[in-house]
């Protein structure tokens, strides 16, 4: 059968059912759109744990008069070690001063600049627990000019135990949300097609093909995802926009949601009607 | 054309729709079938158009045996068979042309000659001046005429009608009566199920009558 036809049939499929087709397209819509807001606080919950975890670090506190620079060539060699910055005793007064405004009262006691200079060593990914944190910093310590370390041990564990979890029960949800999208929509489509039962029944005793049924309806839930998620995408930015003003920096890329949103309504709508009607074509 | 050996249908719940049927009918005849509401009439005919399987026996249409008939062979099957129903069976949301239109889309029909086509079968049944009309602004007996459009148009070797006058007055029933004799004069096989005894006395037809599922005469 040619394809244009089935389009043609796709279309009047929608303007001559219209309501039923706003109705499922609606609650694709809104279905997309809760899975959205959930894959954003996903996003966002995984990019804080990983900001988190980036400043896992162990301080090494420096003699006075050490050579930094040859120390920090020692320490980048250590096993474990994916970064050394120097922090000089200017520096560090600076900073402390930018953070806490009230302690420059107290700082003026001192002649002197009071602060050692140190070095942050930032860890790969796999040292970045109390284990870790605890061999390399023995290592830093057996170096020349090197004072104190100080990193944060089982605390470390402990957060990132937390963070495991959250990540753990956040996916589960996830993956609940989504198979209640699948559901609702699967559901909302199948009612649509079966309110046109008569009519498939009297299209398939004329002699009409499998395929001259299911392209019409296939196609209309082709054009049901696409518009639904799209729609669900502009509800996404707009709660983004709305919800920037009570949190600081939320991740939302942009063109990925927009993305996921259209394929996820297009394979929803394709499939869906699909299962629908193989019901009626057996 | 049709050949029954042996046929008996059985629906779930142990309903024996039809049993132990047999008769031939051959091409170019004009046939009623007749008996009581619940006899199995609709029933026999949807095993010609495969809208159901026999239980037991052997459907042969168009020397084929329709055990051994595709699934997608069944639309090719039912495109070389009219079926006319008490209730019409049109599509609502569709005018008369494009009701009539549908059953010629779905073949290999030219589409440039669709139009053509249709003008000639709605002018044969007198119903061109409604071809814009939606079923719901028809009579009875002139949605009838346009399910006999429908079949028409794709110049069928076999017209099956299941009580086509069931929901007409005595002058379209007749006039419904008129038309399947011309169409059979004219070379299609009708098979008629009606129990409209007045219609059948009118014209001196083979009648196959059933009863009970079986087949009495």
């Amino acid at each position: 059968m040619a394809l244009g036809i089935g389009i043609r049939e796709g279309f009047r499929t929608i303007t001559r059912n219209s309501s039923l087709f706003f109705l499922s397209l609606l609650v694709a819509a809104i279905s997309l759109f809760l899975l959205s807001i959930f894959a954003l606080v996903t996003v966002n919950l995984y990019s804080l744990v990983n900001v988190l975890d980036e400043k896992i670090e162990i301080i090494a506190f420096l003699e006075e008069h050490t050579n930094a620079e040859d120390l920090k060539t020692n320490i980048i060699k250590i096993n474990g070690v994916k970064d050394v910055i120097y922090i000089s005793s200017e520096t560090a007064l600076q900073n402390l001063q930018k953070e806490m405004k009230e302690t420059q009262e107290v700082l003026k006691v001192f002649e002197d600049n009071p602060l050692p200079a140190s070095l942050r060593i930032k860890l790969q990914p796999c040292y970045r627990n109390a284990k870790g944190l605890a061999e390399i910093s023995e290592k830093v310590l057996l170096l020349k000019g090197v004072r104190d370390t100080i990193f944060g041990g089982e605390l470390v564990d402990q957060l990132k135990r937390i963070t495991n979890v959250i990540a753990a029960f956040d996916i589960g949800l996830l993956l609940i949300i989504v198979l209640s999208v699948i559901f609702v929509i699967f559901q909302t489509i199948k009612l649509t097609i079966f309110a046109r039962a008569p009519e498939i029944e009297i299209m398939k005793l004329v002699g009409a093909s499998d395929s001259f049924i299911t392209i019409p309806f296939v196609f209309q839930g082709l054009i049901q995802g696409i518009i639904g998620g799209f729609v669900a995408f502009i509800l996404t930015t707009i709660t983004v926009h709305i919800a920037t003003s009570f949190f600081q920096n939320i991740l939302f890329p942009r063109w990925w949601f927009l993305l996921g949103n259209v394929v996820f309504g297009l394979i929803f709508g394709i499939i869906g009607s699909s299962i629908a009607l193989r019901r009626f074509l057996k | 054309m049709i050949t029954f050996d042996k046929v008996t249908k059985i629906y779930p719940k142990n309903w024996v729709a039809l049993q132990d049927i047999s008769f031939e009918i051959e091409k170019g005849e004009f046939i009623f079938m007749t008996g009581p509401t619940g006899a199995g009439k609709s029933t026999l005919l949807k095993l010609i158009y495969k809208d159901e399987e026999p239980t037991k026996g052997t459907v042969k249409v168009f020397d084929q045996n329709l055990r051994l008939l595709k699934k997608n062979d069944i639309p090719n099957l039912r495109r070389k068979i009219g079926v006319i129903f008490q209730d019409f069976k049109l599509l609502v949301d569709r005018t008369v042309e494009e009701n009539v239109a549908f059953a010629l889309e779905i073949t290999d029909f030219p589409p440039r000659d669709i139009k053509k086509k249709i003008l000639d079968v709605l002018t044969y049944l007198r119903l061109s001046h409604k071809k814009f009309s939606y079923p719901y602004q028809l009579s009875g007996g002139e949605q009838q005429k346009v399910s006999f459009a429908r079949a028409l148009v794709r110049d069928p070797y076999i017209l099956l009608a299941d009580e086509p006058t069931g929901n007409l007055d005595a002058k379209s029933a007749q006039e419904i009566l008129d038309i399947l004799l011309d169409i059979n004069y004219k070379g299609t096989t009708v098979l008629m199920a009606t129990h409209n005894q007045n219609l059948i006395k009118k014209v001196k037809k083979r009648i196959i009558r059933l009863e009970d599922g079986k087949l009495t005469q």
